[in-house]
């Protein structure tokens, strides 16, 4: 039941990690790639002069899933989509979406792809219902009523010029089309980036109104953290252009946690390796950990101390993540990555690993 | 103007705080449980579907699916093929083991305070019995 959903992705990961599981997949794993993943990417990289805009990255988005991809500001969020869409090539590596590669096959991927872009230039002078009919004729397949529903429903008036809409009803336009031909991957680049509340609202209400047709993928990136952890039920961390991290969201924080240990005066607790954002103050040290398990509580526990796990929202982890990566800290030797989801522990040291 | 209510007895439901440390999934299974308990939903009262929730609270619908599952598991909710999810019929005799069970929660949290702070028993149950005795006050005033 709901395992399925949790461990299914963590496979991914898990094969991303290399080794370990590539004997439990065995030869049936390539079939399953290409029937359950809707992006793949292996070693994608795009420089841009000397700069790395992505590095090597190896994303898995898996069918059916809201796939959250987040970063600091010029990690590659954006890079990473315009490959997908072939707007750029890559300088090595390669994408696949809904099975098609995007540099032999873009026709193929963009006309099963919806996207919303930031700020996405429009054309000022056309009517809504005129952009609308121009998008209509770029896909073989349209459903104007659900178009319609959109646009109504935070009354948007169809015969207005798109010059003279607020930012946040353009926003709305371009998801309603966006939408339009039923695409089997919708991706959302920043488009929630700055929108009112009420544009913001209708956004994601339009992305978990998509998601209801089976199978369907969403890939959304940005930094509206608090808005993800609402609809994504996977993540990736895009650091300086490396994919530091991909897991699902549950696992993510289940694993990644804030230790506390209360002593009474002066200790010196053993922090376990990998721990980062690591606190030291006289009387409690508090540390964050990629891989909790409860066992470590009771290996930090001793007379007079207290010691306990707080869960961390998804905005924490991301800000706990992306400081120590930008500082360049080592993270468990293994590039951020969390090791495969194998429910022993025993995990502490995650497989070194070059991302 | 023609409205259409879907049934008027449809549980409502409070906005969640995706900043929380309180997983999205926690917080929407609490809302329902704590409800139960008080007596707020009853049984026989539709749930909205897994979209119209998922749609309404702008989570990832399928987190609501599984809030759902667990708690049918639960025995709090029953789904009724092709009709919906409902709070089941023995949610009642269920809502008192939940009261029980949310209260010894919220006082575990404290006596763990208690213990921390080094406060005695004496201490503790003194302060508890006159809180007590506040709300009950407070309740007859009104």
């Amino acid at each position: 039941m709901n395992e399925t959903g949790a461990t299914l992705p963590s496979a991914y990961s898990a094969e991303a990690a290399g080794a370990a599981s590539a004997a439990k997949a065995g030869s049936e794993a390539p079939s399953l790639r290409s029937t359950s993943l809707a992006i793949l990417t292996q070693n994608l990289t795009r420089r841009f002069g000397r700069l790395r805009a992505l590095d090597e990255v190896n994303a898995h988005i898996p069918k059916g899933a809201i796939y959250g991809l987040m970063g600091p500001n010029g990690a590659g969020k954006t890079t990473f989509v315009r490959v997908l869409l072939n707007l750029v090539n890559p300088t090595s590596g390669s994408a696949t979406v809904l099975g098609y590669d995007v540099v032999r096959e873009p026709v193929k991927v963009r006309q099963r792809v919806g996207h919303v872009a930031a700020l996405q230039p429009l054309w000022d002078w056309m009517t809504v219902r005129d952009f609308a009919g121009f998008m209509r004729g770029c896909y073989p397949r349209w459903n104007s009523e659900a178009v319609s529903t959109v646009l109504d429903r935070i009354g948007i008036d169809q015969a207005a010029t798109l010059g003279v809409l607020s930012r946040g009803q353009r926003a709305v336009v371009a998801i309603a089309v966006a939408v339009g031909h039923e695409p089997d991957l919708l991706i959302l680049d920043e488009a929630l980036t700055g929108l009112d509340p009420i544009a913001r609202r209708e956004v994601l209400r339009n992305v978990i109104d998509a998601m209801q047709a089976e199978g369907r993928t969403v890939l959304i990136t940005g930094q509206d953290i608090a808005d993800m952890e609402r609809i994504c039920d996977h993540v990736g961390f895009l650091v300086k252009g490396r994919l530091v991290l991909e897991a699902t969201l549950d696992d993510l924080k289940a694993r990644v946690k804030r230790i506390r240990v209360e002593h009474p005066g002066e200790a010196e607790v053993l922090v376990p390796a990998g721990a980062f954002q690591i606190e030291r103050r006289p009387r409690e040290t508090v540390f964050t950990v990629e891989n909790y398990a409860e066992a470590l509580l009771s290996s930090l526990d001793g007379p007079g101390r207290r010691v306990s796990a707080a869960n961390l929202s998804l905005e924490d982890i991301f800000i706990d993540l992306a400081q120590a990566h930008m500082k360049g800290q080592d993270m468990a030797g293994a590039g951020g990555k969390l090791p495969p989801n194998v429910p022993g522990h025993g995990q502490e040291q995650a497989p070194a690993e070059q991302l | 103007m023609l409205m259409y209510y879907y049934n008027s007895t449809e549980a409502m439901f409070d906005s969640i705080d995706p900043k929380s440390a309180l997983p999205i999934y926690r917080q929407i299974t609490d809302q329902i449980r704590w409800r139960v308990a008080a007596g707020v939903f009853a049984p026989g009262d539709r749930l909205p579907s897994v979209r119209e929730l998922a749609s309404q609270l702008l989570v990832n619908p399928n987190t609501i699916a599984k809030v759902y599952r667990d708690l049918e598991r639960d025995g709090l909710l029953e789904t009724r093929r092709g009709d919906g999810t409902y709070i089941a019929s023995d949610a009642i005799a269920l809502a008192a083991s939940e009261r029980t069970r949310i209260i010894e929660e919220e006082l575990r949290s404290i006596a763990r305070d208690v213990r921390a702070f080094g406060l005695s028993d004496q201490a503790a149950m003194d302060l508890f019995r006159r809180i007590l005795n506040r709300e009950a006050e407070r309740k007859d005033r009104r």
